[in-house]
């Protein structure tokens, strides 16, 4: 299977930073899969992530999305894949379904196939009877949910995740996983990070596990929990190799 | 355009729901048109249409002192207070009086005022005389320290000064030569005629005749038109107004980046420039309504206020680009302290000051004319400063659009370097931050 990312010994410092964020990492994501990237606070996930979609130039090292350069070709590549940002990336004064209408303008879509693509996945993501209230006034989970469906409306092959369930409920968060699924199921190539790991072991076809900018290690759950001394769970192998201290 | 539009639709429905900031978008430009133009309107009158009273200590009591009197109680700004309780006014009292703040002005005509300038008429009567061969009448070595004086309450303005001077110098001027030409109507005179009442009605004559009256440049004009409070601080105050769209464009794009919306428009390929069009075009239409509801108070709200109805010229459509043009200089200023500032408390203080700084500049305050040279040249750089000379072109001196043109281009070109300069900070601030 062909690679959707390929990251080769990625480097990035920022500026004042005390110690590098990505420090020669190497990344592999083939095409179709569920790749859960892991690592504790400051590991570089999300450095990574805004490698891969053009907002952040690294200093060294090469990122490419189905073959196509994350910076020369970041425009192109934008077509191709959905961010959805850790942060509720949306206007809170605009109901869900205005949002949803100009996001969709702005990929130049017709009025039809916004509305048809914005009502399927308000459907499935159980926000159909909301489309007409202002996102500032819905909870934690329905902004989650909208923020995933505004990222899709371009309906992209690869789609980044970071830490979408962060602060949601248990309903919200089972809905949001089942969903992913389901999408990955239609052969969308899927990134997705998170500090649950019970969430990673269970959507996630392989995990990356990174640590201050480096590779540590990679491989399906259930392989890495076998493969690891005294591991039950996925948690037990993220800690056995980057240690119980806490981070900054 | 389809982007551009569904922006401008997504600004509309943002401003729509905030009431309160839609209100004040319209509602604070509408009330500092009305207070500006009622509290200007005041010193614009002032000694054209004011009557105040003038103190006057009258130690001649003579001619002189009496043709001053008869001048200032002629004029109809001057109403002469020369006696209080039925006491003529001392200078000491008159002094007192303007000390106590009651009093704005105050003269005094000292002793010998009349012997001195008849002194003086009969010096330069007598040296005429001498070389036609005429008579000679009384005169000895003139006085150099003989004054009308005058006294201030120290609050008066300069300009107050000044005017009252100039009157008070019409009037002895006046009494100077009626009294010298009586002097030497007098040395050619046979015994017992009266040169005064022979003589009086004609120097009047001739003295209005050679007097000023101010004619408009346009022979369509009116000049009581322009001297208006409303003709001069309508536009100025409009354009100052507009100005202050910056601080919710600013506020917009801060709230944006704030809740992380302007991250999803950086996600999509080629939005952000799109996005920035609608948003610019988006606020020079609701600038340009702004413009609009301001000369429509001064067309029909100012006029139920004792205000004069604000004249558009003779060109009123003019108006139309030139309002548009500075609407996209406001706008544009407005992006530009959005992109460039990261939090409202930076933006806000400096769009606020910065719009008042560039209005001072430009002339909106003060007329230009009365700044130092340096000022003059600097306000060429303050788009208020064009954008109120082009209005002035159109509704004071009634010119049309091929007179402001060039004005036009100066506010294109202000606001098409502000928009680069933008999109410049915009650009490298979005790689080299990260």
């Amino acid at each position: 299977m062909a690679h959707a990312i390929e990251i080769t010994n990625l480097h990035k410092t920022y500026k004042g930073g005390w110690s590098p964020a990505l420090d020669g990492l190497n990344v592999h994501v083939r095409e179709g899969q569920v790749m859960g990237l892991l690592g504790p606070n400051g590991a570089g996930k999300s450095t990574t992530i805004n490698i891969l979609c053009g907002l952040v130039k690294p200093d060294n090292g090469k990122a490419t999305i189905f073959g196509k350069d994350c910076i020369a070709e970041t425009l192109t590549l934008r077509k191709m894949i959905g961010v959805v940002p850790q942060q509720i990336a949306m206007f809170s004064n605009l109901t869900a379904w205005e949002n949803f209408r100009y996001i969709g303008s702005l990929y130049g879509l017709t009025d039809k196939q916004t509305k048809d693509r914005a009502h399927d996945l308000l459907v499935r993501l159980g926000l159909d009877k909301h489309a007409d209230k202002r996102i500032n006034r819905y909870s934690g989970g329905m902004k989650r949910r909208a923020n995933i469906i505004a990222s899709l409306l371009h309906q992209p092959s690869l789609i980044i995740l970071d830490e979408p369930t962060a602060g949601v409920d248990v309903q919200s968060r089972a809905m949001i996983l089942d969903f992913l699924k389901e999408y990955n199921q239609q052969g969308k190539t899927i990134v997705y990070t998170s500090h649950l790991m019970e969430e990673a072991e269970q959507i996630c076809d392989e995990v990356v596990i990174i640590d201050e900018g480096k590779f540590i290690v990679s491989g399906a759950p259930l392989e890495l929990i076998k493969n690891t001394t005294d591991c039950k769970k996925l948690e037990d192998v993220f800690l056995h190799y980057t240690g119980h201290s806490v981070r900054d | 355009m389809k982007k551009i539009l569904a922006t401008i639709q997504k600004e509309w429905i943002l401003l729509r729901r905030d009431v309160a900031g839609f209100m004040l978008l319209f509602l604070m430009p509408a009330v500092l048109i009305i207070v500006m133009a009622m509290v200007q309107d005041a010193p614009f009158k002032d000694y054209q249409e004011l009557r105040f009273d003038l103190l006057l200590a009258d130690n001649d009591h003579s001619r002189l002192a009496d043709e001053i009197k008869f001048g200032l109680k002629q004029s109809k700004n001057f109403h002469v207070v020369d006696s209080i309780e039925g006491k003529p006014l001392t200078e000491k009292k008159l002094m007192a009086l303007l000390k106590g703040g009651k009093y704005r002005v105050g003269i005094v005509i000292p002793q010998g005022a009349t012997a001195e300038v008849i002194n003086a008429a009969n010096t330069v009567a007598n040296r005429i005389s001498e070389k036609i061969g005429m008579g000679k009448l009384p005169a000895r070595e003139m006085r150099d320290s003989m004054y009308v004086r005058m006294y201030f309450d120290p609050v008066s303005k300069p300009t107050f000064r000044m005017s009252i001077s100039f009157a008070l110098d019409k009037y002895i001027t006046y009494s100077c030569s009626n009294l010298l030409v009586s002097r030497l109507g007098k040395l050619g005179m046979s015994q017992g005629e009266n040169i005064d009442t022979v003589q009086s009605d004609e120097f009047k004559r001739i003295f209005q005749g050679i007097g000023i009256k101010e004619e408009p440049l346009n022979d369509k004009g009116e000049i009581s038109k322009f001297i208006s409070s409303v003709q001069h601080n309508v536009p100025a105050w409009a354009i100052f107004g507009m100005f202050f769209i910056v601080i919710p464009i600013a506020g917009n794009m801060l709230r944006e980046r704030e809740e992380r919306s302007a991250l999803r428009i950086q996600l999509i390929p080629h939005a952000q420039n799109y996005v920035a069009l609608g948003k610019i075009f988006f606020y020079t239409l609701i600038c340009s309504a702004q413009f609009a509801v301001m000369c429509a108070i001064g067309l029909w709200v100012l006029p139920h206020l004792g205000l004069s109805a604000l004249y558009l010229g003779l060109h009123p459509l003019a108006l139309i680009p030139i309002a548009l043009c500075i609407a996209l200089s406001a706008t544009a200023y407005g992006y530009l302290v959005g992109i460039v500032f990261k939090t409202a408390t930076q933006a806000t203080p400096f769009g606020a000051i910065s719009v008042v700084i560039m209005s001072a500049m430009g002339g909106i305050w003060v007329p230009l004319d009365l700044l130092p040279g340096v000022m003059q040249n600097l306000a060429k750089v303050s788009p208020l400063h064009w954008g109120l000379d082009a209005i002035n072109h159109i509704i004071l001196r009634n010119g049309s659009f091929s007179n402001v043109i060039p004005h036009l281009i100066a506010l294109i070109l202000f606001s098409t370097i502000l928009l680069l300069i933008s999109l410049y900070v915009s650009r490298k601030r979005t790689h080299s931050v990260q």
